[in-house]
């Protein structure tokens, strides 16, 4: 194993439109096998920050390092088999292909051998979605679609996966399940960025958590920490009343 | 003589099913009605012409006919040729100008704008290369034999129909159980999406030309050996291949196959009952009736 | 002398028929971004309605009806007016290319109607005698040039008055932010797809009236006058013209006309009869490549100066639209 953080940032400007970025410099370390949780107000550049990581957004200045490798040019699609999976917040599976076809596609990067042995991983890791490979993608729920792009992204076996708020939208019981699902996978070895609005949940399984305001870092720290930080939670992410009670 | 109208319907049909398949793909992933796909069609009857009479020239046997048909093996060959040199064609076109605009991120219509500025410098090309005078692929004259009910057609008909439909199933099969297809596929619901799914988007669309003009070539080549052809007959195939991809809900194969049998058949019924004279008018009332009941089309998904 | 005067008021007031169309054009897609591939047919439509009513009673076919050449013009700029009021209500809240896909098919129809329906157009022969304004005085070449140029730059200066006008009030500006941010022209509240379907009819209107004015300006009209071609040359003018610009459009249309009639004589001139359908060929081509040009080299320009469009309206779905947070 080389001593290469699993991805880094340095200095990362990205945005929109060259005169206006929205990611104004961020500099960000993540060693291999950690989860790290990326929280923030609404609008503060986290969605922007990981699509210009994942390449969806152009960057503008500095670098992105993925095990010690410069993709900061890379093609989005070369992105996947320099080991780099995404899972964005919306629209993050395709609603006119089949389950099967879905997850196919995504196999299709890999090489002929390897195919068929990643879809039955996956569908045994997905019981869900193996019992009815031909229903239309569209018709899933929200829980479902989110297990579906999870998998989608997991069969290429990325050595690190961001998802941009995965618990959007989800039903309580069904975030907790995605949240456990999440665990295991980084307990398997996946090193994993995580983008949520959830604080609690997410700080529950992350290793380190780090605050995002206006395109910059303001904080960060170790996730206990931030968890109990009152004012922290104040400052950034609006005083919430279960915080209160936490 | 309502059986040869049926048949009249089905022939022309079948040829305007194939021209809107190629359009129903591209307009469904490239996201554009394409008004540069009806000149594809004349390109690849030309590009055939050259081809096959070049070889019928330099090999004669090679123009003898096969068997029932009016046509010797230039003429597939040719249509080999012309699907090959039509890809390239549509490949050009995607380089100088529809990659440039994408690439600026520009807008659907000026996308439309583009391809009606292709649209005018292919087709005028075309009349300055050969004139408009038509030209055929054969000189011999066939006979209709007779089928069903009175029904005639001639066997370089029927095989156009078989090859119509035929091309229907390998088009459909590609699309839902090929890497390449569901790539097409991904790439025609979500761009972005694709990408992050490890499809290289740009490679798609270029397959997602050569794909579209090589089925315009087979168009533009069934047309030519059943009609004429003109620097003029992509363009005016352009309102029923249109018609029939938007009746058969765009980015539906078979949808557009049926459309495209449907639209025949309303033109050989309008020849029969209105007038010859009319036929042209036919596309545009399906296309005014289809806009109003069903935008989606009969074979579409709603809100597409 | 007098001979030159009269051909260049020939000249010019045929050119400026084509700037009408051009202004029409331009409310359409210079203001609005509509795209129309069928401008022939709403210029058809205009001509052969005004030809009907004014006529003098034809045997052959049904009317005319001897009207005054106002209601003629009048009734030719009501009635494209509804036929595109007609197509842009069945396409316009579609998608933004059903639109070109339907004024294509329209003008096709068009000219079968022109051609076919012989007992209302008089078919391929089309409709002559239609009345000419000043037509008392046609004896005198000059005077009747003179003045038939007056008629018709008093109606194009109007038309570009009234359009200079419409584009300052509060409409124009409401097409504008349209045309520029869809997205942000909707969250004001306002029906985009009512202001559009307006400006296109309004479009249809100027088209049809000028298709009224030539038709009286030539005194005959045929069902070759509205092939795609004239289409073509529309979109050429106002191209060269800057699309959004309404005092080029009419520059763009009589230069693209000069150019157009003097390479025509130059054609019969120079190319043996037996090349001039090539040669015209390439001048198509030409147009063609302009259009494709433009669109690569002056983007900006063809919405008009002031367009700003979004690059990335798109794919902010899900974002909030304000940047200034
Ligand atoms: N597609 C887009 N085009 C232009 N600006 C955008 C786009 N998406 C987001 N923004 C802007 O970028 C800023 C950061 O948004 P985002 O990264 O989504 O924040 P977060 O995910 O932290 O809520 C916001 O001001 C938003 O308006
Ligand atoms: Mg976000």
């Amino acid at each position: 194993m080389s001593e290469a953080p699993a991805l880094a940032t340095r200095g990362l400007v990205a945005g929109y439109e060259r005169d206006l970025p929205i990611v104004r410099g961020i500099d960000l370390t993540i060693g291999k096998g950690e989860l790290v949780a990326i929280l923030g107000p609404n609008g503060a550049g986290k969605s922007t920050y990981v699509k210009a990581i994942a390449g969806t957004v152009p960057c503008f200045g500095g670098a992105i390092m993925l095990d010690g490798k410069d993709i900061t040019a890379m093609p989005l699609h070369q992105r996947i088999s320099a080991g780099l999976a995404f899972v964005p917040q919306t629209e993050n599976i395709f609603a006119s292909l089949s389950i099967g076809e879905n997850l196919q596609l995504a196999a299709d990067v890999l090489p002929k051998a390897l195919r068929a042995a990643r879809l039955e991983k996956m569908w045994a890791m997905f019981p869900d979605l193996a019992s009815r490979p031909a229903l239309r993608a569209g018709q899933l729920s929200g829980g479902q679609r989110q297990m579906l792009a999870v998998a989608r992204a997991l069969i290429v076996e990325p050595q690190v996966l961001i998802l941009d708020e995965p618990s959007a939208g989800l039903s309580p019981k069904i975030v907790s399940s995605v949240f456990a699902m999440l665990q295991s996978i980084n307990r398997s070895g996946v090193t994993i960025l995580l983008v949520e609005q959830n604080v609690k949940a997410a700080l529950a399984i992350a290793d380190r958590g780090v605050i995002l305001v206006e395109g910059q870092l303001r904080h960060e720290g170790n996730a206990a920490q931030l968890a109990t930080d009152p004012l922290l939670a104040e400052l950034y992410l609006g005083a919430q009343p279960e915080k209160a009670s936490a | 003589m309502i059986a040869q109208m049926l048949m009249d319907g089905l022939i022309a049909g079948s040829m305007i099913g194939l021209g809107a398949i190629g359009i129903t793909l591209t307009y469904s992933i490239l996201r554009f009605a394409n008004f540069a796909h009806g000149e594809l069609v004349s390109w690849a009857a030309y590009f055939a012409l050259s081809v096959s009479t070049a070889l019928g020239t330099a090999l004669p046997g090679l123009s003898a006919s096969l068997g029932p048909f009016s046509f010797g093996w230039s003429l597939p060959l040719g249509l080999i040729a012309a699907m090959a040199l039509t890809g390239l064609l549509a490949l050009f076109a995607d380089t100088l100008l529809f990659a440039r605009l994408r690439a600026r991120g520009a807008s659907t219509i000026i996308l439309v704008m583009a391809g009606f500025g292709a649209a005018l410098t292919l087709r005028s090309l075309l009349e300055f290369i050969f004139t408009s005078k038509p030209m055929y692929f054969t000189s011999a004259l066939q006979i209709a034999r007779p089928l069903f009910a009175g029904a005639r057609a001639t066997p370089d008909q029927l095989l156009g129909l078989g090859l119509a439909v035929a091309l229907v199933a390998a088009v459909h099969l590609i699309l839902t159980r090929t890497a390449a297809g569901r790539a097409m596929r991904a790439v025609s619901e979500n761009q972005a999406l694709a990408g992050l799914a490890g499809i290289d988007v740009a490679k798609t669309i270029r397959l997602v030309w050569l794909f579209g003009a090589s089925l315009a070539a087979v168009a533009g080549v069934m047309a030519g050996l059943l009609v004429q052809i003109r620097p003029y007959m992509g363009h005016d195939l352009l309102l029923p291949l249109f018609a029939a991809a938007i009746l058969g809900g765009i980015g539906s194969v078979p949808g557009a196959m049926i459309a495209g049998l449907i639209v025949g058949l309303a033109e050989a019924a309008c020849v029969n009952f209105i007038g010859a004279e009319w036929r042209a008018a036919v596309s545009f009332f399906i296309l005014v009736a289809i806009l109003l009941l069903r935008p989606q089309g009969l074979f579409g998904k709603a809100g597409a | 002398m007098i001979e030159l005067i009269s051909y260049g008021a020939f000249f010019l007031t045929l050119a400026l028929t084509y700037a009408i169309m051009c202004l029409g054009l331009n409310v359409q897609w210079g203001q609005t971004g509509l795209f129309n591939v069928g401008v022939a047919g709403f210029v058809g439509i205009g001509a052969y309605v005004s030809a009907l009513l004014t006529t003098p009673d034809a045997p052959d076919r049904f009317g005319g009806f001897d009207l005054p050449i106002a209601v003629g013009w009048i009734a030719a700029a009501i009635a494209a007016a509804l036929a595109s009021a007609l197509l842009g209500a069945m396409t316009l809240r579609l998608r933004s290319d059903y639109l070109a896909i339907a004024t294509f098919g329209f003008a096709v129809v068009v000219q079968l109607a022109v051609l076919n329906l012989q007992k209302l157009t008089g078919g391929p022969f089309g409709i002559s005698f239609i009345p000419r304004p000043f037509g008392a005085l046609a004896s005198d070449p000059l005077v009747f040039g003179l003045c038939n140029l007056a008629v018709v730059g008093a109606v194009t200066l109007a038309v570009y008055g009234a359009l200079e006008h419409l584009m300052r009030s509060p409409w124009g500006r409401v097409l504008r932010a349209i045309r520029e941010d869809e997205q942000a022209a909707s969250a004001l509240g306002k029906n985009a797809t009512v202001f559009r379907l307006q400006a296109f009819a309004v479009g249809g209107a100027i088209m049809g009236l000028a298709g009224a004015v030539q038709g009286h300006f030539i005194g005959y009209i045929s069902p070759e006058g509205y092939v795609p071609i004239l289409t073509f040359q529309v979109w050429a003018m106002l191209i060269v013209g800057g699309s959004g610009n309404n005092r080029g459009a009419i520059a763009g249309a009589i230069l693209v006309w000069a150019i157009w009639a003097a390479s025509g004589a130059a054609l019969a001139a120079f190319i043996p009869a037996d090349q001039q359908a090539r040669a015209s060929a390439l001048k198509i081509v030409m147009i063609g490549v302009a259009i494709c040009l433009v669109l690569l080299l002056r983007p900006r320009g063809l919405l008009g100066e002031r367009a700003t469009v979004s690059r990335h309206v798109e794919n902010a779905g899900d974002h909030a639209k304000d940047k200034a947070s």
